[in-house]
Protein backbone atom coordinates (compact mmCIF):
# COMPACT_ATOMS: atom_id res chain seq x y z
CA UNK A 1 0.00 0.00 0.00
CA UNK A 2 1.37 3.39 -0.91
CA UNK A 3 0.85 5.60 2.14
CA UNK A 4 1.36 8.72 0.07
CA UNK A 5 -1.22 7.78 -2.53
CA UNK A 6 -3.64 6.62 0.12
CA UNK A 7 -3.14 9.90 2.00
CA UNK A 8 -3.82 11.85 -1.18
CA UNK A 9 -6.99 9.88 -1.82
CA UNK A 10 -8.23 10.43 1.74
CA UNK A 11 -7.44 14.15 1.59
CA UNK A 12 -9.27 14.63 -1.71
CA UNK A 13 -12.25 12.67 -0.43
CA UNK A 14 -12.32 14.78 2.73
CA UNK A 15 -12.22 18.04 0.78
CA UNK A 16 -14.97 16.87 -1.57
CA UNK A 17 -17.08 15.74 1.37
CA UNK A 18 -16.66 19.04 3.24
CA UNK A 19 -17.14 21.34 0.24
CA UNK A 20 -19.17 19.69 -2.53
CA UNK A 21 -21.39 17.50 -0.40
CA UNK A 22 -22.23 20.37 1.94
CA UNK A 23 -24.37 21.68 -0.95
CA UNK A 24 -25.10 18.64 -3.09
CA UNK A 25 -27.67 16.61 -1.24
CA UNK A 26 -30.13 13.96 -2.32
CA UNK A 27 -33.48 14.37 -0.58
CA UNK A 28 -31.61 16.38 2.01
CA UNK A 29 -29.03 13.64 2.58
CA UNK A 30 -25.35 14.29 1.88
CA UNK A 31 -23.57 11.39 0.18
CA UNK A 32 -21.21 9.71 2.64
CA UNK A 33 -18.08 9.62 0.48
CA UNK A 34 -15.71 9.04 3.39
CA UNK A 35 -17.77 6.09 4.60
CA UNK A 36 -17.64 4.67 1.08
CA UNK A 37 -13.85 4.77 1.02
CA UNK A 38 -13.64 3.32 4.52
CA UNK A 39 -15.84 0.41 3.43
CA UNK A 40 -14.02 -0.08 0.15
CA UNK A 41 -10.62 -0.06 1.85
CA UNK A 42 -11.88 -2.66 4.31
CA UNK A 43 -13.18 -4.74 1.42
CA UNK A 44 -10.09 -4.55 -0.79
CA UNK A 45 -7.27 -4.17 1.74
CA UNK A 46 -8.66 -6.78 4.14
CA UNK A 47 -9.13 -6.85 7.90
CA UNK A 48 -5.49 -6.01 8.73
CA UNK A 49 -4.81 -2.84 6.76
CA UNK A 50 -8.36 -1.76 5.96
CA UNK A 51 -9.43 -0.78 9.50
CA UNK A 52 -6.29 1.31 10.03
CA UNK A 53 -6.94 3.32 6.88
CA UNK A 54 -10.63 3.61 7.80
CA UNK A 55 -9.65 4.80 11.28
CA UNK A 56 -7.58 7.62 9.80
CA UNK A 57 -10.44 8.60 7.50
CA UNK A 58 -12.85 8.65 10.44
CA UNK A 59 -10.45 10.67 12.57
CA UNK A 60 -10.12 13.36 9.90
CA UNK A 61 -13.89 13.42 9.47
CA UNK A 62 -14.33 13.83 13.23
CA UNK A 63 -12.34 17.06 13.07
CA UNK A 64 -15.20 18.62 11.09
CA UNK A 65 -18.12 17.07 12.95
CA UNK A 66 -19.62 18.42 16.18
CA UNK A 67 -19.55 14.96 17.76
CA UNK A 68 -16.58 13.91 19.95
CA UNK A 69 -13.22 13.15 18.37
CA UNK A 70 -12.83 9.43 17.74
CA UNK A 71 -16.51 8.60 17.22
CA UNK A 72 -16.37 8.24 13.43
CA UNK A 73 -12.89 6.74 13.68
CA UNK A 74 -13.98 3.81 15.82
CA UNK A 75 -17.15 3.21 13.78
CA UNK A 76 -15.29 3.32 10.46
CA UNK A 77 -12.61 0.95 11.75
CA UNK A 78 -15.18 -1.54 13.04
CA UNK A 79 -17.16 -1.46 9.80
CA UNK A 80 -14.00 -1.85 7.72
CA UNK A 81 -12.98 -4.82 9.85
CA UNK A 82 -16.40 -6.43 9.47
CA UNK A 83 -16.38 -5.87 5.72
CA UNK A 84 -12.78 -7.06 5.42
CA UNK A 85 -13.46 -10.22 7.42
CA UNK A 86 -16.74 -11.02 5.66
CA UNK A 87 -15.41 -9.96 2.27
CA UNK A 88 -12.83 -12.73 2.38
CA UNK A 89 -15.61 -15.24 1.85
CA UNK A 90 -16.96 -13.48 -1.22
CA UNK A 91 -16.06 -13.54 -4.89
CA UNK A 92 -14.77 -10.17 -6.01
CA UNK A 93 -15.81 -10.05 -9.60
CA UNK A 94 -19.33 -8.68 -9.47
CA UNK A 95 -20.47 -5.06 -9.52
CA UNK A 96 -23.69 -6.10 -7.83
CA UNK A 97 -21.75 -7.67 -4.99
CA UNK A 98 -19.56 -4.59 -4.64
CA UNK A 99 -22.62 -2.34 -4.57
CA UNK A 100 -24.29 -4.53 -1.97
CA UNK A 101 -21.20 -4.43 0.26
CA UNK A 102 -21.07 -0.62 -0.08
CA UNK A 103 -24.77 -0.26 0.72
CA UNK A 104 -24.73 -2.55 3.76
CA UNK A 105 -21.43 -1.15 5.03
CA UNK A 106 -22.63 2.44 4.67
CA UNK A 107 -25.94 1.68 6.37
CA UNK A 108 -24.04 0.05 9.21
CA UNK A 109 -21.58 2.91 9.55
CA UNK A 110 -24.25 5.62 9.58
CA UNK A 111 -26.47 3.71 12.02
CA UNK A 112 -23.47 2.79 14.17
CA UNK A 113 -22.31 6.39 14.28
CA UNK A 114 -25.76 7.54 15.42
CA UNK A 115 -26.14 4.79 18.01
CA UNK A 116 -22.69 5.25 19.49
CA UNK A 117 -23.13 9.01 19.44
CA UNK A 118 -26.35 8.67 21.39
CA UNK A 119 -24.55 6.45 23.90
CA UNK A 120 -21.89 9.15 24.21
CA UNK A 121 -24.53 11.70 25.15
CA UNK A 122 -25.25 13.34 21.79
CA UNK A 123 -28.97 14.04 21.59
CA UNK A 124 -31.35 13.46 18.70
CA UNK A 125 -29.21 11.17 16.58
CA UNK A 126 -31.34 8.04 16.75
CA UNK A 127 -34.79 8.42 15.23
CA UNK A 128 -36.68 7.60 12.05
CA UNK A 129 -34.75 10.31 10.24
CA UNK A 130 -31.55 8.43 11.00
CA UNK A 131 -32.95 5.35 9.25
CA UNK A 132 -33.90 7.45 6.23
CA UNK A 133 -30.42 8.99 6.11
CA UNK A 134 -28.74 5.58 6.43
CA UNK A 135 -30.92 4.09 3.67
CA UNK A 136 -30.38 6.93 1.19
CA UNK A 137 -26.65 7.15 1.97
CA UNK A 138 -26.40 3.38 1.48
CA UNK A 139 -28.15 3.52 -1.88
CA UNK A 140 -26.01 6.43 -3.09
CA UNK A 141 -22.83 4.67 -2.06
CA UNK A 142 -24.00 1.50 -3.80
CA UNK A 143 -24.12 3.52 -7.02
CA UNK A 144 -20.75 5.16 -6.36
CA UNK A 145 -18.97 1.95 -5.35
CA UNK A 146 -17.96 0.79 -8.88
CA UNK A 147 -16.69 4.32 -9.61
CA UNK A 148 -14.56 4.32 -6.48
CA UNK A 149 -12.83 1.06 -7.36
CA UNK A 150 -10.18 2.47 -9.72
CA UNK A 151 -9.29 5.12 -7.15
CA UNK A 152 -8.90 2.52 -4.40
CA UNK A 153 -6.88 0.34 -6.79
CA UNK A 154 -4.56 3.26 -7.51
CA UNK A 155 -4.16 4.05 -3.80
CA UNK A 156 -3.54 0.46 -2.72
CA UNK A 157 -1.20 -0.41 -5.56
CA UNK A 158 -0.66 -3.75 -7.30
CA UNK A 159 0.21 -5.67 -4.10
CA UNK A 160 -3.48 -5.98 -3.29
CA UNK A 161 -4.38 -7.58 -6.61
CA UNK A 162 -6.40 -4.64 -7.85
CA UNK A 163 -5.59 -3.60 -11.37
CA UNK A 164 -8.25 -1.04 -12.04
CA UNK A 165 -11.81 -1.26 -13.26
CA UNK A 166 -11.25 -3.60 -16.14
CA UNK A 167 -11.63 -6.96 -14.42
CA UNK A 168 -14.97 -6.38 -12.83
CA UNK A 169 -18.22 -7.49 -14.38
CA UNK B 1 1.03 -17.02 6.89
CA UNK B 2 -1.92 -19.10 8.09
CA UNK B 3 -5.37 -17.47 7.78
CA UNK B 4 -6.03 -17.90 11.52
CA UNK B 5 -2.80 -16.09 12.36
CA UNK B 6 -3.67 -13.27 9.97
CA UNK B 7 -7.13 -12.90 11.54
CA UNK B 8 -5.57 -12.89 14.99
CA UNK B 9 -3.20 -10.07 14.10
CA UNK B 10 -6.04 -8.15 12.50
CA UNK B 11 -8.03 -8.48 15.71
CA UNK B 12 -5.11 -7.26 17.77
CA UNK B 13 -4.78 -4.25 15.54
CA UNK B 14 -8.51 -3.56 15.78
CA UNK B 15 -8.34 -3.74 19.58
CA UNK B 16 -5.47 -1.25 19.51
CA UNK B 17 -7.44 1.11 17.27
CA UNK B 18 -10.45 0.79 19.56
CA UNK B 19 -8.35 1.69 22.58
CA UNK B 20 -6.92 4.71 20.79
CA UNK B 21 -10.43 5.82 19.82
CA UNK B 22 -11.71 5.40 23.39
CA UNK B 23 -8.80 7.46 24.65
CA UNK B 24 -9.54 10.22 22.15
CA UNK B 25 -13.23 10.15 23.02
CA UNK B 26 -12.46 10.42 26.72
CA UNK B 27 -9.99 13.24 26.21
CA UNK B 28 -12.41 15.17 24.00
CA UNK B 29 -15.47 14.63 26.20
CA UNK B 30 -13.55 15.85 29.23
CA UNK B 31 -12.79 19.09 27.40
CA UNK B 32 -9.03 18.60 27.15
CA UNK B 33 -7.82 21.85 25.62
CA UNK B 34 -4.99 20.32 23.60
CA UNK B 35 -7.40 18.07 21.69
CA UNK B 36 -9.58 21.04 20.80
CA UNK B 37 -6.60 23.11 19.73
CA UNK B 38 -5.23 20.25 17.63
CA UNK B 39 -8.54 19.89 15.80
CA UNK B 40 -8.64 23.62 15.17
CA UNK B 41 -5.10 23.47 13.84
CA UNK B 42 -6.03 20.73 11.37
CA UNK B 43 -9.02 22.73 10.17
CA UNK B 44 -6.86 25.84 9.79
CA UNK B 45 -4.21 23.94 7.83
CA UNK B 46 -6.84 22.50 5.50
CA UNK B 47 -8.77 25.76 5.22
CA UNK B 48 -6.94 27.07 2.12
CA UNK B 49 -7.51 23.75 0.37
CA UNK B 50 -11.17 23.78 1.32
CA UNK B 51 -11.56 27.40 0.23
CA UNK B 52 -9.98 26.64 -3.13
CA UNK B 53 -12.14 23.55 -3.55
CA UNK B 54 -15.23 25.54 -2.59
CA UNK B 55 -14.42 28.07 -5.29
CA UNK B 56 -13.80 25.36 -7.87
CA UNK B 57 -16.78 23.18 -7.00
CA UNK B 58 -19.22 25.97 -6.18
CA UNK B 59 -20.80 25.72 -9.66
CA UNK B 60 -21.41 22.01 -9.09
CA UNK B 61 -23.56 22.80 -6.08
CA UNK B 62 -25.30 25.61 -7.88
CA UNK B 63 -26.08 23.45 -10.90
CA UNK B 64 -27.25 20.71 -8.64
CA UNK B 65 -29.59 22.99 -6.73
CA UNK B 66 -31.04 24.78 -9.68
CA UNK B 67 -31.07 24.43 -13.43
CA UNK B 68 -31.36 27.99 -14.72
CA UNK B 69 -28.82 30.71 -13.87
CA UNK B 70 -28.88 30.03 -10.19
CA UNK B 71 -26.01 32.41 -9.46
CA UNK B 72 -27.84 35.53 -10.57
CA UNK B 73 -31.05 34.44 -8.93
CA UNK B 74 -29.21 33.62 -5.75
CA UNK B 75 -27.44 36.99 -5.67
CA UNK B 76 -30.65 38.85 -6.41
CA UNK B 77 -32.54 36.82 -3.86
CA UNK B 78 -29.84 37.38 -1.23
CA UNK B 79 -29.90 41.13 -1.85
CA UNK B 80 -33.68 41.27 -1.61
CA UNK B 81 -33.66 39.07 1.48
CA UNK B 82 -31.08 41.32 3.08
CA UNK B 83 -33.25 44.38 2.45
CA UNK B 84 -36.34 42.61 3.75
CA UNK B 85 -34.48 41.38 6.82
CA UNK B 86 -33.16 44.85 7.53
CA UNK B 87 -36.65 46.37 7.31
CA UNK B 88 -38.20 43.60 9.36
CA UNK B 89 -35.48 43.81 11.98
CA UNK B 90 -35.67 47.57 12.10
CA UNK B 91 -39.40 47.41 12.81
CA UNK B 92 -38.94 44.96 15.66
CA UNK B 93 -35.94 46.83 16.99
CA UNK B 94 -37.92 50.08 16.91
CA UNK B 95 -40.70 48.49 18.90
CA UNK B 96 -38.23 47.12 21.42
CA UNK B 97 -36.42 50.46 21.59
CA UNK B 98 -39.66 52.28 22.13
CA UNK B 99 -40.60 49.97 24.98
CA UNK B 100 -37.15 50.25 26.52
CA UNK B 101 -37.20 54.01 26.19
CA UNK B 102 -40.53 54.26 27.97
CA UNK B 103 -39.12 52.22 30.80
CA UNK B 104 -35.96 54.28 30.78
CA UNK B 105 -38.03 57.36 31.47
CA UNK B 106 -39.66 55.55 34.36
CA UNK B 107 -36.50 54.14 35.81
CA UNK B 108 -33.08 55.48 34.97
CA UNK B 109 -31.52 52.22 36.14
CA UNK B 110 -32.62 50.31 33.07
CA UNK B 111 -29.62 48.83 31.21
CA UNK B 112 -29.75 49.28 27.49
CA UNK B 113 -27.65 47.87 24.69
CA UNK B 114 -24.95 50.32 23.70
CA UNK B 115 -23.54 50.61 20.20
CA UNK B 116 -21.55 47.47 19.67
CA UNK B 117 -18.59 46.62 17.53
CA UNK B 118 -19.50 44.03 14.92
CA UNK B 119 -17.59 41.82 12.52
CA UNK B 120 -19.31 40.93 9.28
CA UNK B 121 -18.72 37.35 8.17
CA UNK B 122 -19.60 35.41 5.05
CA UNK B 123 -21.24 32.03 5.39
CA UNK B 124 -18.73 29.66 3.80
CA UNK B 125 -20.78 26.50 3.96
CA UNK B 126 -23.75 24.93 5.58
CA UNK B 127 -23.65 21.87 7.76
CA UNK B 128 -21.29 19.04 6.83
CA UNK B 129 -22.46 15.48 7.22
CA UNK B 130 -25.96 14.34 7.96
CA UNK B 131 -26.28 14.83 11.70
CA UNK B 132 -25.53 18.49 12.31
CA UNK B 133 -28.15 20.44 10.42
CA UNK B 134 -28.26 23.59 12.55
CA UNK B 135 -24.74 24.96 12.12
CA UNK B 136 -22.96 27.07 9.52
CA UNK B 137 -19.29 27.87 9.07
CA UNK B 138 -18.32 31.54 8.63
CA UNK B 139 -15.06 32.99 7.34
CA UNK B 140 -14.00 34.81 10.49
CA UNK B 141 -12.21 33.39 13.52
CA UNK B 142 -9.87 34.13 16.41
CA UNK B 143 -7.71 36.36 14.25
CA UNK B 144 -10.72 38.64 13.69
CA UNK B 145 -11.58 38.91 17.37
CA UNK B 146 -14.23 36.21 17.61
CA UNK B 147 -14.55 34.07 20.71
CA UNK B 148 -16.95 31.31 21.67
CA UNK B 149 -20.37 32.40 22.83
CA UNK B 150 -20.59 35.67 20.89
CA UNK B 151 -24.00 36.68 19.55
CA UNK B 152 -24.54 36.33 15.80
CA UNK B 153 -27.15 38.49 14.07
CA UNK B 154 -28.35 39.78 10.73
CA UNK B 155 -30.38 42.87 10.00
CA UNK B 156 -33.48 40.90 10.98
CA UNK B 157 -32.23 39.84 14.38
CA UNK B 158 -30.74 36.91 16.20
CA UNK B 159 -29.14 34.12 14.16
CA UNK B 160 -27.40 32.12 16.88
CA UNK B 161 -24.15 32.01 18.78
CA UNK B 162 -20.53 31.32 17.96
CA UNK B 163 -19.94 27.72 18.95
CA UNK B 164 -16.44 26.80 17.80
CA UNK B 165 -13.69 29.22 16.83
CA UNK B 166 -10.62 28.42 14.75
CA UNK B 167 -7.94 30.77 13.51
CA UNK B 168 -9.76 31.99 10.41
CA UNK B 169 -13.16 30.30 10.55
CA UNK B 170 -15.89 29.74 13.11
CA UNK B 171 -18.89 27.51 13.50
CA UNK B 172 -22.18 29.17 14.40
CA UNK B 173 -24.91 27.25 16.21
CA UNK B 174 -28.14 28.46 14.64
CA UNK B 175 -31.29 29.53 16.41
CA UNK B 176 -33.10 26.71 14.59
CA UNK B 177 -31.33 24.17 16.83
CA UNK B 178 -33.95 23.01 19.36
CA UNK B 179 -31.15 22.43 21.85
CA UNK B 180 -30.22 26.13 21.89
CA UNK B 181 -32.04 27.81 24.80
CA UNK B 182 -32.46 31.57 24.59
CA UNK B 183 -33.49 33.92 27.37
CA UNK B 184 -36.14 36.22 25.88
CA UNK B 185 -38.29 39.18 26.79
CA UNK B 186 -41.84 39.65 25.51
CA UNK B 187 -41.97 43.30 24.60
CA UNK B 188 -45.73 43.78 25.08
CA UNK B 189 -45.85 42.33 28.62
CA UNK B 190 -42.21 42.60 29.63
CA UNK B 191 -42.28 38.96 30.79
CA UNK B 192 -39.03 37.07 30.49
CA UNK B 193 -38.75 33.40 29.68
CA UNK B 194 -36.77 30.66 28.05
CA UNK B 195 -37.41 29.60 24.49
CA UNK B 196 -36.11 27.28 21.82
CA UNK B 197 -36.87 26.29 18.23
CA UNK B 198 -39.63 23.78 17.61
CA UNK B 199 -38.31 20.51 16.15
CA UNK B 200 -39.71 19.87 12.69
CA UNK B 201 -41.24 23.35 12.36
CA UNK B 202 -38.66 25.61 10.71
CA UNK B 203 -38.96 29.25 11.65
CA UNK B 204 -41.08 28.65 14.75
CA UNK B 205 -39.82 29.31 18.25
CA UNK B 206 -41.58 28.38 21.49
CA UNK B 207 -41.39 30.05 24.92
CA UNK B 208 -42.87 27.98 27.70
CA UNK B 209 -41.07 28.68 30.95
CA UNK B 210 -39.60 31.44 33.01
CA UNK B 211 -39.83 33.20 36.35
CA UNK B 212 -43.38 34.42 36.96
CA UNK B 213 -44.38 32.83 33.69
CA UNK B 214 -48.12 33.50 33.10
CA UNK B 215 -50.51 30.68 33.89
CA UNK B 216 -53.56 29.85 31.88
CA UNK B 217 -55.80 31.66 34.34
CA UNK B 218 -53.93 34.93 33.85
CA UNK B 219 -55.48 36.02 30.59
CA UNK B 220 -54.60 39.65 31.21
CA UNK B 221 -50.89 38.78 31.06
CA UNK B 222 -51.03 37.23 27.60
CA UNK B 223 -48.75 38.85 25.05
CA UNK B 224 -50.39 40.47 22.06
CA UNK B 225 -50.37 38.55 18.81
CA UNK B 226 -47.87 40.24 16.55
CA UNK B 227 -45.90 41.80 19.38
CA UNK B 228 -42.13 41.59 19.34
CA UNK B 229 -39.87 39.19 21.20
CA UNK B 230 -36.27 40.17 21.90
CA UNK B 231 -33.34 38.73 23.83
CA UNK B 232 -33.41 39.44 27.54
CA UNK B 233 -30.74 41.48 29.29
CA UNK B 234 -30.07 38.57 31.65
CA UNK B 235 -29.62 36.03 28.87
CA UNK B 236 -26.23 35.01 27.58
CA UNK B 237 -26.89 37.06 24.45
CA UNK B 238 -26.63 40.77 23.87
CA UNK B 239 -29.88 42.32 25.11
CA UNK B 240 -32.77 43.49 22.93
CA UNK B 241 -31.72 41.64 19.80
CA UNK B 242 -34.94 40.95 17.85
CA UNK B 243 -36.01 37.30 17.68
CA UNK B 244 -39.44 37.45 16.07
CA UNK B 245 -43.12 38.13 16.58
CA UNK B 246 -45.75 36.30 18.60
CA UNK B 247 -48.03 34.29 16.33
CA UNK B 248 -49.95 32.18 18.85
CA UNK B 249 -50.53 31.83 22.56
CA UNK B 250 -51.89 28.45 23.60
CA UNK B 251 -52.23 26.25 26.66
CA UNK B 252 -49.36 23.84 27.22
CA UNK B 253 -50.01 20.11 27.19
CA UNK B 254 -50.54 20.19 30.97
CA UNK B 255 -53.44 22.66 30.42
CA UNK B 256 -52.10 24.84 33.24
CA UNK B 257 -49.33 26.96 31.82
CA UNK B 258 -49.01 28.83 28.57
CA UNK B 259 -46.89 28.42 25.51
CA UNK B 260 -46.05 31.37 23.31
CA UNK B 261 -45.23 30.58 19.68
CA UNK B 262 -43.01 33.03 17.83
CA UNK B 263 -42.33 33.38 14.11
CA UNK B 264 -38.58 33.93 13.81
CA UNK B 265 -37.61 37.17 12.10
CA UNK B 266 -34.64 35.48 10.46
CA UNK B 267 -34.65 32.73 7.87
CA UNK B 268 -31.60 30.96 9.25
CA UNK B 269 -31.72 28.33 6.53
CA UNK B 270 -30.78 30.84 3.86
CA UNK B 271 -27.94 32.95 5.17
CA UNK B 272 -25.27 34.62 3.07
CA UNK B 273 -23.73 37.13 5.50
CA UNK B 274 -23.98 37.55 9.27
CA UNK B 275 -22.66 39.99 11.85
CA UNK B 276 -20.93 38.88 15.03
CA UNK B 277 -21.33 41.20 18.01
CA UNK B 278 -17.91 41.61 19.59
CA UNK B 279 -18.88 41.48 23.24
CA UNK B 280 -17.94 39.26 26.13
CA UNK B 281 -20.68 36.70 26.60
CA UNK B 282 -21.51 34.43 29.46
CA UNK B 283 -20.94 30.90 28.29
CA UNK B 284 -23.31 29.20 30.68
CA UNK B 285 -27.04 28.82 29.96
CA UNK B 286 -29.24 31.47 31.56
CA UNK B 287 -29.90 30.65 35.20
CA UNK B 288 -33.51 31.49 35.78
CA UNK B 289 -35.72 30.11 38.52
CA UNK B 290 -37.68 27.90 36.17
CA UNK B 291 -41.29 27.11 36.97
CA UNK B 292 -41.90 23.48 35.94
CA UNK B 293 -44.73 23.27 33.49
CA UNK B 294 -46.38 20.52 35.55
CA UNK B 295 -46.61 22.59 38.73
CA UNK B 296 -49.97 23.75 40.09
CA UNK B 297 -50.03 27.52 40.46
CA UNK B 298 -50.81 28.79 43.95
CA UNK B 299 -53.58 31.03 42.70
CA UNK B 300 -55.26 28.37 40.59
CA UNK B 301 -59.05 28.56 40.56
CA UNK B 302 -60.22 25.86 43.07
CA UNK B 303 -63.08 24.96 40.76
CA UNK B 304 -60.65 24.18 37.96
CA UNK B 305 -58.58 22.02 40.33
CA UNK B 306 -61.72 20.09 41.36
CA UNK B 307 -62.60 19.58 37.70
CA UNK B 308 -59.10 18.24 37.03
CA UNK B 309 -59.27 15.89 40.02
CA UNK B 310 -62.68 14.68 38.91
CA UNK B 311 -61.26 14.03 35.46
CA UNK B 312 -58.34 12.08 36.94
CA UNK B 313 -60.62 9.91 39.11
CA UNK B 314 -62.42 8.82 35.94
CA UNK B 315 -59.25 7.14 34.69
CA UNK B 316 -57.86 3.74 35.63
CA UNK B 317 -55.79 5.22 38.48
CA UNK B 318 -58.79 6.90 40.01
CA UNK B 319 -60.84 3.77 39.85
CA UNK B 320 -58.09 1.78 41.52
CA UNK B 321 -57.94 4.32 44.34
CA UNK B 322 -61.63 3.94 44.94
Amino acid sequence: MSALRLGALILVALVVQVTVFADVRISGVAPELLVLFAVMLGYWAGPRSGPTAAFVIGLLWDVYLPTPLGLSAIVFALVAFAVGTGGGELFRDSKVQLAAVAAVGTFGAVAGYALLGEVMGQRGLVDLEMLRVALIAGLVNALLAPLSRPLVAWALGPAFGLSGAGDIR
Amino acid sequence: MAPAQRTGRARHRLILLTLVAITLLTVDLRGFEAARVAQGYVRDVLHPVNSLASSIFSPVGDIWNSVFQYDELEAENAALQQQLDALSGAAIQAEADSSAYRQLLESLELPYAPDLETVTARVERGPVGNFASDVVTVNKGHSHGLTEGMTVVTGAGLVGRVDRVDGVTSTVQLLSDPGLLVGVRLVSTNDVGLGHAVPGEPGVFIINQGPNWPQISEAELLPEIGSAVVTDADSRYTSDVPIGRVIEVRPASDELSLEVLVQLANDVEDLAFVSVLITEQRDEPPLLPVVPSTSVPLDLDPGLLNDLNAGDSGGPGGEAAQ
